[in-house]
């Protein structure tokens, strides 16, 4: 092909380049751009506090989550208002609703995190295979990753689990097994085009190893679209975790979860809003604050769609 | 062409009076065109020649009034013949494509690719010149044939993407030169093109101007295309106009010494080779940033210590209608003679 | 040249790939057809032709980045044609290649350091030694060693280009092929970095295969050239013979289409049409419905590589029964 000058509109201002992960500046550029955009420091704050309240439940939390208490209900039975005793109330089963709230947050955020980790790994390897070897292998990969795809997750997961047992594990393998599949998509589609960039091809008739042009050349350039893609999958990896234990087949009783919270509580809406309240509120502010924050990585680390290019 | 005084307005399309194009940068304002001034006469050709950087490309845009956001026109403005308002955005349906058309390097980023090349010339052809869809259909027939495509009515019915480079840019070219602009702003339009085909593309627009009486400018960063095609030539170097003239005398002749190096730094294809080619030291500034003195003199073999400290500003020599922005130009006393190769 | 100072010698060198376009419309496509040149150590041929000659696909293939279907080539005498494994490896480090795009020949996320290191680490250099070495490339192609910290984002394309060739340097090749290596940069540029080559091949000795569409930098180049149209060399000589003597028809008229200013305002050779799609080529000769000197043979019978009179190789039915010998056979240069 004929080549083309260095295109004139292209000239150097300053400020232009895109941020890239490991470059000097990363984290300066980061935070600054964090700094300018309120929705996206609010929901980093808030994820960070999640974490904090997560890691030191034991610390933080009122109250055993599971302990039963005498005073926990009314005279009739029925569950406590939030008061000065019990912040947010108590269950049906006289436990203290905030502090199966700070444990149930220990519970998403590990399935959240476990089970994205784990399908981020599955995904970036089949999808890197895939779109680097070509040919037969990527045929039956991806193959495979659209049976997968095809399934509906919902009631897979209610089927797997029904055979394999309910327990926090096993709803972390088949949150997993059913999410690998879109960033396996996604690297494959990015792959295929990275490996055609021109240092890649110099890279190749410098006699570089095949291992070593995917560690070194590829996996380097797919880190934004795995990290945001991870951050929105712990958004969804949440909703569905709490989808099951909704369903009863999540994470096992009597171990708080916001899922199992939010089943109990609708049960007792007319006579006890808070039970329905507090475990509906917390997962909904949870999803936005990943997903929001998902879409302010998407546009510090992805070039393209920065400054509506 | 422009001298140091304008020549009266009367005689000019085209006016482009002190133009100063700016980008927001991180340390403030980025200069990338300063002052540009030039007129473009009643069907003359004008070459606009610079590297990347030089704010060749960014002078058209900004006479189209399509300075790729967030950079805007800072200063100056641009006037056309029979219009007392200058151009601006606001009144652009009236005058774009009509008074002033313009064809891009590739034409598959100026074409639609989703859509028809058929509509694409009658929607021109209808909303200028209010043609029926009949009247404007034959009309684009004959254009098509005009550029020189083998089949126009089956072209018509296909898509930009099915056709070559060549092809797309005869199609462009057909676009652009409907409504007979008086000028016709070409940006690079052959870089894009093999050599063969870019010698037919240069025949055609030469051809086209002159049937459609329009003026054109010619963008390129080659100084071989221009000087092949243009009556005048402006040379440009980090946003500014560094030196003009009619294209004999700026080629056998050369005043600045970034001229004399862009013609030396080509091989030639006819004289004998030297065993290496003039280059220029260094490389052009980084677009936008402020230089003190003149932004050539970093890699200038004339310069002096006064080149470094004030601009020169773009003047005429002598009598002839040559202007150039370069202390040492015409100075009988300056220290050392630039030397050419050989 | 003598057969002992040949260092490439590519013989009938072909890249056929089947292009499917719909479940019925497949097509052989001859990207490079019966291709045969050589190089002499420390000597330049250059490649010319335009979109969709082959040019760029001869040096993938030469690389085996492409693989060739046919024909072979032999590196300091031995067949290195189908090579695999640790032996391709290894005949990689001793042919390099020097890219187009110098934006996107650099790993963006890769600084120079490490982008040479890599190449230095291939060709079996220790770790420790690396930042010593990476200083004297860079200053071999004349760039500050400070830039070894830099990131390619950060660097101008000539300097880009610059690494690219120190890169190419790291692992001490035998011959550079040069794609398009300075067609992306401004004119003031691509003269140092022309300068830069030519220098580089003066002191090291290596020896170049330089693909461009430009005929005035290959002229400055190359000692020899071969010119390309669909596939095929239609022209090879010396650099002298082929420019100032020209005579394949499609040769005349690619160097009368270079605008040049010392040639302005002539009135040139012009021609019409364009290249022909490489899948559905012409019948005989290729460039005949191009050609103002086509007679009736070249619409039937495709001309093989002939030698002249004069020692110039052309692929032409008229240039050959004019000027020409042995039209039949297949050249040897």
């Amino acid at each position: 092909m004929i080549n083309l000058p260095e295109n004139e509109l292209d000239f150097g201002i300053a400020g232009s380049e895109p941020t890239m992960l490991g470059q000097p500046n990363f984290w300066r550029r980061a935070l600054k751009s964090l700094m300018h955009d309120g929705v996206a420091l609010a929901s980093v704050a808030f994820i960070v506090l999640l974490v904090i309240v997560a890691v030191f439940a034991p610390w933080i939390s009122p109250y055993n989550p599971v302990q039963q208490f005498a005073n926990g209900l009314s005279p009739v039975g029925a569950p406590v208002g939030p008061g000065s005793h019990f912040l947010l109330g108590t269950d049906s089963a006289a436990r203290d609703v905030l502090s199966r709230l700070i444990y149930g947050a220990r519970v998403s955020l590990l399935v959240g995190v476990v089970a994205t980790s784990l399908a981020s790994a599955i995904g970036v390897v089949v999808g890197a295979i895939a779109g680097y070897a070509g040919g037969i292998v990527e045929s039956v990969l991806m193959r495979l990753t659209d049976m997968v795809l095809s399934f509906p997750i919902l009631l897979f997961c209610v089927a797997l689990i029904a055979v394999t047992g309910p327990s926090t594990r096993n709803v972390v393998l088949v949150i997993a097994f059913a999410y690998w599949t879109y960033l396996a998509r996604v690297v494959r589609g990015q792959v295929l085009s990275l490996k055609e960039r021109e240092f890649v091809t110099a890279a190749r008739t410098l006699g570089v190893g095949h291992i070593k042009i995917i560690r070194k050349h590829i996996l380097p350039h797919l880190m934004p679209t795995i990290i945001v893609y991870a951050t929105l999958g712990i958004a969804t990896s949440i909703l569905l975790e709490a989808s099951l234990s909704f369903l009863g087949i999540g994470v096992p009783l009597p171990q708080a979860s916001w899922g199992e919270m939010i089943s109990e509580g609708q049960q007792y809406f007319q006579s006890a809003p808070w039970l329905l309240i507090a475990p509906g509120v917390a997962l909904i502010l949870t999803v936005l604050a990943f997903n929001l924050a998902g879409d302010w990585l998407t546009d510090l680390l992805d070039p393209a769609t920065r400054e509506g290019r | 062409m422009s001298l140091v005084e304008p020549m009266p307005e009367t005689d000019a399309v085209v006016v482009v009076d002190s133009l100063s194009v700016t980008f927001p940068s991180d340390e403030g304002v980025a200069e990338v065109v300063r002052g540009v001034s030039f007129s473009v006469g009643k069907g003359q050709r004008i070459g606009l020649v610079g590297e990347s950087g030089s704010g060749k490309s960014l002078t058209a845009r900004a006479i189209m009034q399509l300075i790729p956001s967030p950079g805007s026109v800072s200063a100056g403005e641009i006037r056309i013949a029979g219009n007392s308002a200058a151009l601006s955005t606001a009144n652009a349906p009236q005058w774009r494509g009509t008074t002033v058309a313009m064809i891009t390097q590739d034409p598959l980023s100026s074409l639609n690719p989703l859509v028809r090349i058929g509509v694409q010339i009658t929607e021109m052809l209808r909303h200028h010149l209010n043609y029926t869809r009949t009247q404007a259909r034959a009309r684009a027939v004959e254009l098509l044939s005009a550029v020189g495509i083998p089949n126009p009515p089956r072209t018509l019915r296909q898509f930009p993407s099915v056709l070559s480079g060549g092809m797309r840019q005869r199609v462009a070219l057909a676009i652009a030169i409907s409504c007979n602009p008086s000028l016709l702003i070409a940006d690079e339009p052959t870089t894009a093109l093999d050599v063969t085909i870019q010698a037919q593309v240069l025949d055609l627009l030469e051809e086209m101007s002159a049937t459609h009486h329009s003026a054109v400018l010619l963008i390129s960063h080659d100084l071989g295309v221009v000087a092949n095609f243009c009556d005048e030539i402006l040379v440009m170097y980090a946003g500014r106009i560094v030196e003009s003239g009619p294209t004999d005398q700026l080629i056998e002749d050369p005043q600045h010494p970034y001229t004399t190096a862009l013609l030396t730094s080509v091989p030639s294809m006819t004289e004998a080779l030297p065993e290496r080619l003039v280059s220029i030291a260094g490389s052009p500034p980084v677009g936008g940033v402020a230089v003190k003195g003149c932004a050539f003199a970093p890699r200038c073999a004339l310069a002096q210590p006064r080149c470094f400290e004030d601009e020169p500003a773009l003047r005429q020599l002598d009598v002839s209608a040559r202007r150039v922005a370069c202390h040492a130009a015409g100075n009988a006393t300056w220290p050392s003679r630039f030397q050419g190769p050989s | 040249m003598t057969q002992t100072s040949t260092l490439l010698s590519v013989r009938d060198l072909s890249v056929h790939f089947r292009l499917r376009r719909g479940p019925k419309d497949s097509r052989n496509v001859r990207a490079v057809d019966g291709v045969t040149f050589e190089i002499a150590k420390g000597q330049t041929l250059g490649i010319a032709g335009e979109s969709g000659s082959g040019k760029s696909t001869v040096a993938r293939s030469l690389v085996q980045i492409t693989r060739p279907t046919g024909g072979t080539i032999y590196l300091d005498g031995s067949d290195v044609t189908s090579l695999k494994g640790r032996r391709l490896k290894e005949f990689r480090r001793r042919m390099q290649m020097v890219f187009q795009d110098p934006y996107d020949s650099l790993d963006p996320r890769m600084s120079v350091r490490d982008a040479i290191g890599e190449a230095l680490s291939v060709s079996g250099l220790p770790g420790p030694r690396h930042d010593e070495t990476v200083e004297e490339l860079l200053r071999r192609v004349n760039l500050p060693a400070s830039l070894a910290r830099r990131y390619p984002g950060q660097l101008s394309g000539g300097q880009r280009q610059r690494v690219s060739i120190a890169r190419a340097l790291a692992v001490n090749p035998k011959i550079i092929i040069c794609d398009e290596a300075v067609a992306a940069l401004d004119v003031s540029i691509r003269a140092q970095v022309l300068n830069l080559l030519k220098d580089i091949q003066h002191d090291t000795g290596v020896a170049y295969l330089f693909i461009s569409h430009d005929l005035s930098t290959l002229r400055f180049m190359a000692d020899q050239v071969a010119i390309m149209y669909v596939g095929r060399v239609v022209e090879y000589g010396t650099s002298d013979e082929v420019f100032s003597r020209p005579l394949h028809p499609y040769t005349k008229a690619l160097i009368a289409a270079v605008p040049s200013v010392t040639t302005r305002g002539r009135t040139r050779l012009k021609l019409s049409g364009e290249p022909p799609d490489p899948g559905n080529p012409p019948s005989g000769c290729p460039f005949h419905p191009r050609c103002p000197e086509a007679v009736d043979q070249c619409r039937l019978t495709r001309p093989e590589l002939g030698t002249t009179d004069e020692g110039q190789s052309v692929a032409c039915h008229v240039v050959l029964s004019r000027h020409g010998r042995d039209a039949t056979r297949q050249v040897s240069p």
